[in-house]
């Protein structure tokens, strides 16, 4: 029945993979880590049990009364039983829990009774999390999380390493990811953690000024006014009451997005994209290069006064979990920055814009009106092509915002008036492409066209095109995807790179009928030879600088 | 034949088997008819005299109403399953659907993670089958119900073989 599958091998997880693998080089997490994990447990023990005695504290009795003392033992018994077991099968799952990094893959074995085998293979890398919450952070413990492209939960997660030894890992999987081969002479020399430049920090003033103007702040004071007139008018105080669980909810709500958001740093390695983050718990991503499958910058009407924007992305292994806080912080690229920032983090996922002149069309993206005439491709406009004058009643503020424009490297996608959004997708991350039209948009002489990539919180849609331009991008998009996948052949990305530099010649010339216009080899901004990383990486040089000062 | 103006011109569509009509047709009934049955409940009850509130019009006007609706959906049935379509390019694969809410897809080769061929028991006793491909996006709805069985088991190797050529990872 189901067969025929296209011979992509999965990657992720191999269940009873490690039976024949070498015993060497197995190592175990932190023996303190079941504790950290499970700390919440044995709390939860010793409050139980130790509630009796506490309160008797309080109440300033003596610790032990006459009705107590036969009990004690028993309760000390019971209590002593279950801290005991929980102790050992806390010891044991540490015992049985074991990884390796070696030929190419992670392996993971756990579980005690039910054993669990599992390998990922590490060009499969789509992303690297360190992750510290509060109490590992207190004892210098971190967690690892490998991500592969399963849209689900991670990979592999080892909790707890010790800080220094989790960012030793990450180092050395991300340098055999990238193609790095390990020392003949000293195989077991440890990685060289790739040199790093902060490019942006989100200042915490600007944080909170975002969440007091966010599309939340807007429903709050909306509710808000709403309760007061409507207990003015009924004069009813009790509506205050109502009140004071939906404040408790709001102000956790801040203070989660707060926190998670706090000290937002990006900074650029030719291993990927580091962004940490965190008041409490902190958490450091790094995302190699070419990982973004999707990108969407938006802006909240509100922003608007401070110019402020948000970026999101689409990563293989984050998956949708779009509602839940840990989730959504994953996948926003930037919080909250300034137009001058947009373009930098557009930099660093997108180091080949495909054009001369990136800050002109990506500003158009971000905030730009095609002329009310309705004549498409607008010089002004950075070359949008958007929705036709005779369907303005079918979108009446949108249809001079709602527009496409294709560079060599991605196509961009803006639309939203109010709420302003620009998605941004390179052509060799489309998985496929859709166009559609009802009957209201065929009388108008619109069609959308349907990007589809992984899951993610982008999801990038071209709202009513001219049906004659939409079609001509089905096609031509169809064609740079399919031109885009051709270059890029290896996991690798450091081959890739070795690869684009060598042969980018001979390809040039086969490929000379291809209707697509080529791009220079995407070297920019990508990694260069370990040897020289560092060098290559200061002097390359930015498209998205060569113009003037931005303007916000 | 149809195509509608949303497609890439100079395509030639391969239809599927006309017999998917009569899957459609069995799926409708088995829908709409059980829908209709339990909708007119009311009007049983009520002419028994065991209800005495929806008044006669209204238990009459909800089956009614549905009736209409289901027949609309009958009548276009056969229109909708000669809309279906699919072109095989060099690279990818075109599928399109639809006369009122047309939608075009394509997907290339290379992006194919699996095929899935299922036939239901109706399908399955005309001799066609549906052919289902996936790409790492959720999004791609890549669906060809109808196909000959035979015919189903020679696409499923050509895009097997094509995306084994092509093959491209995420």
């Amino acid at each position: 029945m189901t067969a025929g599958g296209t011979g992509v091998a999965p990657g992720s997880t191999a269940g009873a993979g490690g039976a024949g693998s070498p015993q060497s080089g197995w190592l175990r997490v932190h023996p303190a880590s079941p504790f950290v994990r499970g700390w919440l447990a044995l709390a939860a023990i010793g409050f139980f049990f130790g509630r009796d005695t506490f309160e008797r504290l309080l109440q300033g009795g003596p610790l032990v009364d006459e009705q107590f003392a036969g009990r004690a033992p028993w309760l000390l018994l019971g209590g002593g039983t279950v801290l005991l077991l929980t102790v050992l099968g806390y010891v044991l799952s540490w015992y049985f829990t074991r990884y390796q990094v070696a030929e190419g893959y992670v392996r993971v074995n756990t579980g005690v009774v039910f054993k669990q085998q599992r390998q990922a293979r590490l060009d499969r890398v789509q992303a690297i999390d360190i992750v510290q919450p509060l109490l590992a952070r207190i004892f210098g413990l971190a967690e690892l999380r490998f991500e592969v492209a399963d849209a689900g939960e991670s990979a592999v997660r080892l909790a707890y390493l010790r800080a220094e030894e989790a960012r030793q890992l990450r180092a050395t999987i991300l340098s055999r990811a990238a193609g790095v081969l390990p020392d003949p002479q000293r195989p077991e020399a440890p990685a060289v953690e790739a040199p790093e430049h902060a490019v942006l920090t989100v200042p915490p003033s600007r944080l909170a000024g975002s969440l007091l103007l966010s599309e939340q702040s807007f429903f709050v004071v909306l509710g808000g006014a709403l309760s007061v007139v409507l207990s003015a008018v009924t004069e009813n105080r009790s509506f205050y009451f109502y009140l004071i669980p939906a404040a408790l909810g709001l102000v956790a709500a801040y203070w989660s997005s707060f926190n998670k958001g706090y000290h937002f740093t990006a900074a650029v390695s030719p291993d990927g994209i580091r962004l940490r983050y965190g008041l409490l718990d902190t958490q450091a991503q790094t995302l190699p290069p070419g990982r973004i499958q999707a990108l969407r910058v938006s802006q909240p009407p509100l922003w608007r006064i401070f110019g402020w924007y948000r970026m999101q992305v689409n990563v293989a292994g984050y998956g949708t979990s779009g509602g839940s806080g840990e989730g959504s912080a994953r996948t926003t690229l930037l919080p909250v920055g300034t137009h001058a920032d947009v373009l930098t983090m557009l930099s660093l996922v997108l180091p080949d814009p495909g054009t001369p002149e990136p800050v002109r069309i990506f500003t158009a993206g971000l905030s730009g009106l095609a002329d009310p005439s309705g004549a498409p491709g607008q010089d002004a406009d950075g070359g949008f092509v958007t929705t036709p004058r005779r369907a303005r009643l079918l979108a009446p503020l949108g249809w001079r915002r709602n527009g496409f424009t294709a560079t060599d490297t991605a196509l961009l996608l803006r639309s939203g008036r109010w709420w302003r959004h620009l998605v941004v997708v390179p052509h060799q991350r489309t998985q496929s492409i859709a166009l559609q039209q009802g009957p209201l948009a065929r009388r108008f002489g619109v069609a959308d066209l349907v990007l589809h990539t992984t899951a993610g919180p982008v999801s990038p849609r071209l709202v009513q095109a001219g049906l004659d331009e939409g079609r001509a991008l089905f096609d031509a998009q169809s064609a740079r995807a399919r031109a885009a996948r051709k270059r890029q052949s290896s996991e690798h990305w450091l081959d890739q790179v070795r690869q684009n530099t060598s042969v980018s010649e001979p390809a040039e010339a086969a490929q000379a009928g291809d209707p697509v216009p080529r791009q220079p080899p995407q070297t920019a901004g990508s990694p260069g030879e370990p040897g020289q990383r560092g060098p290559q990486f200061e002097h390359r040089q930015d498209p998205y600088r060569q113009e003037g000062p931005h303007h916000d | 034949m149809h195509s509608g103006a949303i497609d890439p011109p100079g395509l030639t569509w391969l239809r599927v088997s006309p017999k998917y009509v009569t899957v459609r047709l069995a799926g409708w009934a088995f829908g709409n008819l059980l829908l209709l049955a339990v909708l007119s409940l009311p009007l049983v009850f009520v002419q028994a005299g065991w209800w005495h509130w929806p008044p006669l019009w209204l238990a009459v006007a909800v089956p009614a109403g549905m009736l209409v609706l289901a027949l609309w959906r009958l009548v276009l049935i056969p229109r909708q399953v000669r809309a279906i379509g699919y072109a095989e390019r060099d690279d990818d694969l075109l599928i399109r659907r639809g006369i009122f809410f047309q939608r075009t897809l394509v997907v290339p080769y290379g992006r194919m993670q699996y095929v899935d061929i299922g036939a239901g028991p109706v399908e399955r006793a005309l001799g066609l089958c549906t052919l289902k491909l996936h790409t790492a996006s959720a999004g791609t709805d890549a669906e060809i119900a109808g196909l000959p069985a035979e015919e189903g088991a020679r696409l499923r190797e050509q895009l097997s073989a094509r995306g084994e050529a092509r093959l491209a990872g995420l």
